[in-house]
C-alpha cells in the first residue's frame, strides 16, 4: 500500500515529474527546432528581411502600448474593487470578465464596425496602431484588473486596518497601490507579450506584426520553413522579454499559491468609492464589451441572416465542442498532475511557474507548427493523434494547461499538510485519501479551471487555424474566415453567437462555482 | 510494567539545522507524558518521529518492545505501530461527515463495515458527539471539531495516543473539560497519552511524567511533581517561579 505521506515527502520524482510536463509541452516546439537544423536542398529564404524586422517593430511598440496601458487603467480599477464596496460591484465584475474569454479579433471586428458605423476617418481612432492596441488593451485591461483584485484580497485585514489607522482612506489605497504594483506591472508586461503572438486584431486594423508575417508566410506563401523560422525568431524575442518577467513574477507567485488563505479584510462602504466604483467599472465595461458588442448588433439593425448564421453556427459548433472539452480535460489532468509533483517545495513551485509563464508566453503557432512537423515525420497509424480532431485539442491542452497547474497549485496550497499524516497513522492508501479526501477538496479548482481552458480553447484561432482537418473548422475560426468577404450583418451575428455563449458559459460557471463554494 | 516506548539516542535535523540531538528517555505502560519544552524546541517533531512520519536522522525507536525506526529508517510505518495522533490543526478532513471521518480512520481494522460503522458510532458518542455524525467539520465549533478528532483517535482502539499541543487554540473553561474528557477517554480504551505543549498547567492536568526539550538537547525528565520541586531548565524554572509568585501573592 502506498502511503499518504509521498503527498508532503520531497523525492526525485518531484523534478522529473515537472520536467516530464514541460518537456511534453515543449515537444512540439523542440521538433520543430531540430527539424530546422537538418540542411536542406535549397537555400533557405532570409528571416530577417525589412519587412519581417518592420512588422516585429510594429509588434513590440504595440505590447509596450498595451503594456502601458493595462496597467494605468487596470490597477487602480483593482485596487477599488479589492477594497471597496459599491452598487452592482459582483455583476459589473463578471462582465468584465468577458473580453478575457472572447478572441480579440473578434473584440477588433466590432470596434472596426463602429468606426464603420460611426463614418470615422479609416486612419484614425479604431484603425491602424490606435485601434490594434485598444483591441489589445480591451484584453489587457481586464487581466491586470482581476490580477490586482486578487492580490489586494490576498492582504491581510490586520495590515488594511493599520493602513487606515495610520492615515485613512487615501494613505490606505496608497499603500495598497504601492504593494500590489510589482505584479500588476509584471501582469501588464505579460499582457503585451502575449499580443506580440497574436495576429488578429493587427490584420484587422491594417497594422500587421509580425504574427501575421508568420501566418502569411504559412497559408499565403506555403512556405513551411520560412514560417518556422520566422516563429522561431519571434519565440526568441517572447523569450527574451518574457523570462526577466517570469523570473520576478514566480517565486512571488509561489509563495502566495504557498500560503493558507488568509482574513481578507471586508469590503469597505466609502462614499466617494460607492460613486467612483460603478462609473469606473461600468467605463470600462463601455469600452471592452459594450462598445465591441454595439459593433456587431448595429449591421443586424439592418438584416438578420439568421439561416445562414445558424447553419455556420450548426456546422462549427460540434468541432468547436470537441476540441474545447477534450483540451479542457487533458490539460486539467496534466495541470493537476504537475501541482501534485511540486507539492509544497517553493523552489520547485517557483521553477515550475517560471516554466508556465514562459510555456504560456510563446507564440501559439510556435506549437502548432511543431506538431505540423511531428506530423509529416510521423506514420500513417499514427494519424488520429498527428493529424485528426485530437492533435487541435492536445496542441491546445499543451498551451492552456499552466492555468490548470496554477489553480490546482492553489486548491493544493489550502489543503493541511496534516490531512495525509493522519491518513498515514490510520493506514489510508493513497487511492483512498485521493479519491475521498483529495479529489473533493480540489473540485472547485478543477471545475473553474476546467471552464477557464474550455472557454480560452474554444476562442483560440491561431493553433485551429493551422492544425483543423479539412472541414472540422471552429465557430471563431470560421468567423475569421469569412470575416474579410462575407457581409458585415452574418460576421456580426456569428460574432454575437460566439459572444453569447461565451457569457452562458460564464453564467453557468459562476453559478456552478457558488454552488461548490467550501464551507470554512 | 513493561516499556511502551523506547527512545535511544534521537537525533534530528531539518536543512542542515539540528532540530535535536541524542535523546533518550522511556515511558512505560499507562504512564501518560508530557513532553514540554518553549516553542520551536523540536517537541512536534519528537512525536512525527515516534508516529513514524518522519524518520529519524540517527537514534532508534521502540514500541512495545518492536524496533520501529533506526538510524534514518523507517522499519514499521505509521498505520501499524497501534497508535493515534491528535494534530494541532486537528486535521479533520473537511470533505467528509464527521461519521466518514471516524470511518476513514479505522481503515486498517479488520472489523467488517457494519462493526466499524458501530465502532465509530460509539466513539462519536463516547465523545459526545453521536448527534453531530453527519455534520462536516466546517459547521461545528471548534469544541466540537475537537471531540471529532478525539474519537476519530480512539475508535481504533489504540494503546498510545499521541496528542500534538491540541488544546492551544481553546478557552480556558474548555480546555479544562477537554482534558477531563481525554484523561476519562484514556483511561477507558486503557491507552498511554504522550502530550505535547508548553503549557505546565496542561501538563500536570494530564501527565505523571515529563520530558523537557531545551537548547536542543533533552534538558531534564522525571516526574512531573519531582522535576517542577527542583527544575533544572529555563522553562522549568519560570514556571516554578510563577507558581510561586502566585502562591505568595
Amino acid at each position: 500500500m502506498m502511503s499518504c505521506l509521498i503527498l508532503e515527502r520531497p523525492g526525485k520524482w518531484r523534478g522529473i515529474g515537472i520536467f516530464a510536463g514541460l518537456l511534453l509541452a515543449l515537444a512540439p516546439s523542440l521538433a520543430l527546432l531540430f527539424s530546422l537544423g537538418h540542411p536542406t536542398a535549397s537555400s533557405p529564404a532570409p528571416v530577417f528581411t525589412t519587412v519581417f524586422i518592420n512588422a516585429l517593430s510594429r509588434s513590440l511598440a504595440v505590447a509596450l502600448a498595451v503594456a502601458i496601458f493595462s496597467v494605468a487603467i487596470g490597477l487602480p480599477t483593482g485596487v477599488m474593487a479589492g477594497l471597496y464596496q459599491f452598487v452592482l460591484r459582483r455583476t459589473l465584475l463578471a462582465l468584465l470578465a468577458l473580453p478575457l474569454l472572447v478572441p480579440s479579433f473578434i473584440t477588433a471586428i466590432g470596434l472596426s464596425m463602429v468606426r464603420v458605423a460611426l463614418g470615422l476617418r479609416p486612419n484614425g481612432l479604431f484603425s491602424g496602431f490606435t485601434g490594434t492596441v485598444l483591441a489589445f488593451v480591451t484584453f489587457g485591461t481586464p487581466l491586470v484588473s482581476f490580477i490586482t483584485l486578487a492580490s489586494v484580497r490576498g492582504i491581510s485585514r490586520s495590515q488594511v486596518d493599520a493602513a487606515r489607522l495610520a492615515g485613512g482612506e487615501r494613505h490606505l489605497a496608497w499603500c495598497v497601490a504601492r504593494s500590489v504594483l510589482p505584479l500588476a506591472a509584471l501582469t501588464g508586461v505579460l499582457a503585451g507579450v502575449l499580443t506580440l503572438s497574436d495576429p488578429g486584431p493587427g490584420q484587422i486594423f491594417g497594422h500587421t506584426g509580425a504574427a501575421s508575417e508568420i501566418l502569411v508566410s504559412f497559408a499565403s506563401q506555403y512556405d513551411f520553413a520560412l514560417a518556422a523560422r520566422q516563429c522561431l525568431a519571434l519565440a526568441g524575442v517572447v523569450f527574451f522579454a518574457g523570462l526577466p518577467v517570469a523570473a520576478f513574477l514566480a517565486p512571488r507567485l509561489a509563495t502566495g499559491l504557498l500560503a493558507r488563505d488568509v482574513t481578507p479584510a471586508p469590503l469597505a462602504r466609502v462614499r466617494w468609492a460607492e460613486m467612483c466604483g460603478p462609473m469606473l467599472l461600468s467605463a470600462l465595461l463601455l469600452g471592452t464589451v459594450i462598445l465591441p458588442l454595439a459593433g456587431f448588433v448595429q449591421p443586424l439593425f439592418r438584416s438578420v441572416p439568421a439561416e445562414r448564421a445558424l447553419q455556420e453556427v450548426g456546422r462549427t459548433v460540434g468541432n468547436t465542442a470537441f476540441y474545447g472539452i477534450v483540451a479542457s480535460l487533458l490539460a486539467t489532468m496534466l495541470g493537476v498532475t504537475l501541482a501534485i509533483c511540486s507539492g509544497r517545495d517553493a523552489k520547485l513551485r517557483a521553477t515550475l511557474l517560471v516554466g508556465l509563464i514562459l510555456l504560456f508566453a510563446l507564440p501559439p503557432s510556435l506549437g502548432a507548427l511543431g506538431w505540423i512537423q511531428l506530423a509529416g515525420a510521423s506514420p500513417a497509424q499514427l494519424d488520429p493523434v498527428f493529424r485528426g480532431p485530437l492533435t487541435v485539442s492536445l496542441a491546445l491542452a499543451l498551451r492552456f494547461f499552466p492555468f490548470a497547474t496554477i489553480f490546482a497549485l492553489r486548491g493544493l496550497g489550502t489543503a493541511s499538510p496534516s490531512w495525509s499524516s493522519v491518513a498515514a497513522i490510520h493506514g489510508v492508501s493513497l487511492w483512498t485519501f485521493g479519491r475521498k479526501v483529495l479529489a473533493p477538496w480540489l473540485r472547485p479548482a478543477i471545475l473553474t479551471s476546467a471552464l477557464l481552458i474550455l472557454l480560452l480553447a474554444t476562442a483560440d484561432v491561431s493553433s485551429v487555424l493551422l492544425l483543423h482537418p479539412p472541414g472540422k473548422s471552429s465557430l471563431p475560426l470560421a468567423i475569421f474566415t469569412v470575416m474579410a468577404n462575407a457581409p458585415e450583418s452574418l460576421v456580426g451575428a456569428l460574432c454575437v453567437a460566439y459572444v453569447g455563449g461565451a457569457a452562458l458559459l460564464l453564467g453557468a460557471g459562476l453559478l456552478a462555482s457558488r454552488s461548490f463554494r467550501r464551507k470554512p | 510494567m513493561n516499556a511502551l516506548i523506547q527512545v535511544q539516542d534521537l537525533g534530528q535535523s531539518s536543512d542542515g539545522h539540528v532540530v535535536f540531538q541524542s535523546v533518550s528517555f522511556t515511558v512505560l505502560a499507562g504512564q501518560h507524558l508530557a513532553l514540554l519544552g518553549s516553542s520551536g524546541c523540536g517537541k512536534s517533531t519528537l512525536l512525527r518521529l515516534i508516529a513514524g512520519l518522519d524518520a529519524p536522522v540517527r537514534g532508534r525507536i521502540w514500541l512495545a518492545g518492536q524496533l520501529v525506526s533506526d538510524n534514518g529508517r523507517i522499519l514499521i510505518p505509521p498505520h501499524q505501530r497501534g497508535l493515534a495522533m491528535v494534530f494541532q490543526d486537528l486535521a479533520l478532513w473537511p470533505t467528509l461527515s464527521a461519521l466518514e471521518n471516524v470511518l476513514l480512520g479505522m481503515a486498517q481494522s479488520h472489523w467488517s463495515r457494519r462493526q466499524q460503522k458501530e465502532r465509530a458510532t460509539e466513539a462519536l458518542t463516547r465523545c459526545k458527539v453521536g448527534e453531530l455524525a453527519a455534520r462536516k467539520p466546517g459547521t461545528l465549533s471548534i469544541g466540537q471539531q475537537q471531540r471529532v478528532a478525539l474519537a476519530r483517535a480512539i475508535a481504533g482502539r489504540p494503546q498510545l495516543l499521541l496528542l500534538d499541543e491540541p488544546f492551544s487554540s481553546l478557552d480556558p473553561l474548555l480546555r479544562e473539560e477537554l482534558m477531563t474528557e481525554v484523561r476519562r477517554l484514556a483511561g477507558e480504551i486503557n491507552a498511554t497519552l504522550v502530550l505535547v505543549t508548553h503549557d505546565v498547567l496542561e501538563a500536570l492536568a494530564l501527565a505523571q511524567r515529563a520530558i523537557v526539550l531545551e537548547d536542543a538537547r533533552l534538558a531534564e525528565s522525571g516526574e512531573l511533581v519531582s522535576v517542577l520541586a527542583a527544575p533544572r531548565s529555563r522553562l522549568l524554572r519560570q514556571c516554578a517561579a510563577q507558581i510561586g509568585r502566585l502562591r505568595s501573592g
